[in-house]
């Protein structure tokens, strides 16, 4: 039989945004894939070039909808290593606790998607749902639901409301007995894992290869998470464990995922047990940076985000470089496409956490 | 399939795995959903409370904007402009005063609160509008006017932070209006224009005699009062000869 190209893409619901897969079939079997973006540039890499740097912040946020405090986090701390800045401790401890929440709130959106990918609506309710706690919980620190502005270059914008560690603790509480019904509803369903189990397979070797980061790297059996092998803020400060899985598969994906939830809402209990009290927890910056370079980067929820800071002595940056892991992923997505059927696409490229937001720019 | 992956399997699902575990899963939530009914709203007539540090548009207490500016330069989409309208205060029988007030293009605005972040006189504030859908663009520009909000408080906002060389130090933090940039002047560069004096929102800049010139005039040039200045910038943007710097509290 003749060989075809399908466009999967720039609209269908499999993509999660704009972008095209590009697919050759042979019949039901996927020899060749060609992921092209481009739908969604905003040459925001030029953009920053003439805004303030406290302007930027805003503008970081709206890389990534699903997790925009850890955009705006990476970026004020390539800003800091160029100025120069310490950070206090209590800003610190702020950072990593709403990390980790927003790692908790874009897994679950995560969760949400994949779920109407394979067909599971309730999948996608009971996640949206749980998720609206967490969007509750950022509103009433920072002021807003999704684009936060609440990193500072030096600091954090405000401190914790009253009540809100009491808040934290209960929604926690009623989260954990959540991922357990989720295990219930997805891990011990047959029909659920009869899509997952055995696709897309990767390798760690293929993994490392291709640059690939993130969960789909640990899913793979490699030990690699940048809170412990380049730890920033405080993390090394706290206990906690690496997840990964062998399988290599978008089953590993899964169960990682699951598991970095687990392990996010143990890490804000161990933050709110080392945190002090009070304290400032904002540092005045200088308004220009001075010449030179800075790099940043920490763990996305997706995989390592970076950004490369060129200084010129003005208020300025020269040049603002961002690594997106997801760039690099579905740069590999051919290599993990190849050889499946057309009907496993929705998920093994769900399962890669697609915002197409940082990977376009 | 290896052997491994069949038998993690089996000891996963089991007998009652398949769909029954996630049918019972989702009829307890049915049940509590039904128990627990209404889970929704009936939006325009019943809203949600926000919570305290809810940023919804910007507003502005007239009588306390002095028309410096900030809000202007720190806008990250720049959506606020300075236009000039009549003061609401007038005294009797005169024509109201003309006064720079910020106009918004709430079109465009981010919502960041930048604006009332950076106001040294908590004119600009943070409201909780959320409805701000228009039938037209232009209808989207708030004039000073339209901007203006009740005021309540909590509405401003007041950031504390520490310089840099204190940091980890017993130090208070303070407003930002507490440690202020001072603008320096290069007397090489003042051609004694005194336009930083006419424009100074706070007026804070007096022009002093230093001397004569070979012809016989005065040379005047201005001098910063550190207790007036906000570091609104003001000067720095006008001075034609970029004589003045702002240095920095560190």
């Amino acid at each position: 039989m003749a060989e075809m190209w399908i466009n999967m893409g720039p609209q269908h619901p499999m993509t999660h945004g704009l972008w095209n897969m590009r697919i050759k079939v042979d019949g039901e079997t996927i020899t060749d894939a060609e992921p092209v973006i481009g739908y969604l540039h905003r040459g925001w890499e030029k953009m920053v070039e003439n805004r303030l740097y406290p302007q930027i912040i805003p503008m970081a946020d709206r890389l990534c909808y699903g997790s925009a405090f850890t955009w705006s986090h990476v970026y004020c701390m390539a800003v800091e290593k160029l100025m120069d800045i310490e950070v206090p401790e209590r800003a610190q401890y702020i950072r990593a606790m709403s990390d980790e929440l927003q790692r908790i709130g874009n897994h679950l959106m995560w969760l949400a998607a994949i779920g109407t990918d394979l067909g599971n609506l309730t999948m996608f309710l009971y996640a949206t749902r749980d998720r609206e706690m967490f969007l509750d919980l950022f509103t009433s620190l920072t002021g807003a639901r999704m684009t936060y502005n609440y990193c500072r270059v030096g600091g954090v914008r405000n401190d914790s409301p009253p009540n809100w560690t009491r808040d934290l603790v209960r929604t926690l509480d009623y989260f954990e007995k959540r991922l357990k019904e989720y295990d219930m509803l997805v891990d011990q369903s047959k029909l659920f894992r009869m899509r997952m189990e055995g696709l897309g397979y990767m390798s760690a070797k293929d993994c490392i290869n291709a640059g690939i980061t993130g969960p789909v790297l640990r899913a793979s059996g490699v030990k690699q998470d940048l809170r412990h092998n380049d730890p920033y803020e405080i993390y090394e400060e706290l206990d906690w464990n690496i997840c990964t899985h062998d399988d290599c598969d978008t089953w590993a994906r899964y169960r990682v995922r699951m598991m970095e939830m687990q392990e996010s809402v143990n890490i804000v209990r161990d933050i709110l047990k080392k945190m002090p009290e009070s304290g400032p927890i904002r540092v005045k910056p200088p308004r220009a940076a001075p010449v030179g370079t800075a790099m940043a980067r920490m763990e996305d929820p997706r995989g390592e985000s970076l950004m490369y800071l060129v200084g010129d002595g003005t208020d300025k940056p020269y040049r603002l470089s961002v690594r997106s892991p997801l760039y690099v992923i579905i740069s590999a997505s051919p290599q993990l496409l190849k050889g499946y059927r057309i009907a496993d696409v929705p998920s093994i490229l769900g399962m890669l956490d697609v915002c197409v937001g940082e990977m376009d720019r | 399939m290896t052997d491994k992956q069949i038998s993690r399997k089996e000891k996963q699902l089991g007998l009652t795995g398949f769909i029954f575990k996630p049918m019972y899963i989702t009829m307890k939530q049915f049940i509590k959903a039904v128990v627990n009914r209404p889970q929704t709203i009936l939006y325009p007539w019943e809203k949600m409370a926000t919570p305290d540090a809810f940023r919804g548009r910007p507003g502005l207490i007239f009588d306390k904007c002095i028309g410096c500016g900030i809000c202007m330069r720190i806008c990250p989409t720049r959506c606020i402009d300075l236009v000039e309208v009549d003061d609401l205060k007038k005294a009797e029988g005169e024509e109201p005063k003309k006064v720079k007030r910020p106009r918004v293009n709430l079109g465009r605005c981010l919502m960041c609160g930048y604006c009332a972040e950076y106001c040294p006189t908590d004119a600009m504030i943070v409201t909780p509008d959320y409805e701000l859908a228009t039938f037209s663009r232009e209808e989207a520009i708030y004039d000073p006017y339209m901007l203006q909000h009740d005021w309540k408080p909590g509405y401003e906002v007041h950031i504390k932070e520490v310089l840099p060389s204190e940091v980890n130090k017993v130090f208070e933090p303070r407003l930002r209006i507490e440690h202020k940039d001072i603008p320096v002047l290069d007397d090489e560069k003042c051609i004694s224009c005194t336009r930083c004096a006419k424009d100074c929102p706070v007026d804070a800049v007096t022009m002093v005699e230093v001397g004569v010139n070979e012809r016989g005039r005065p040379i005047r040039k201005p001098v910063f009062d550190a207790e007036k200045c906000i570091s609104c910038d003001t000067c720095v943007e006008v001075c034609p000869k970029d004589a003045l710097t702002m240095k920095e509290a560190l």
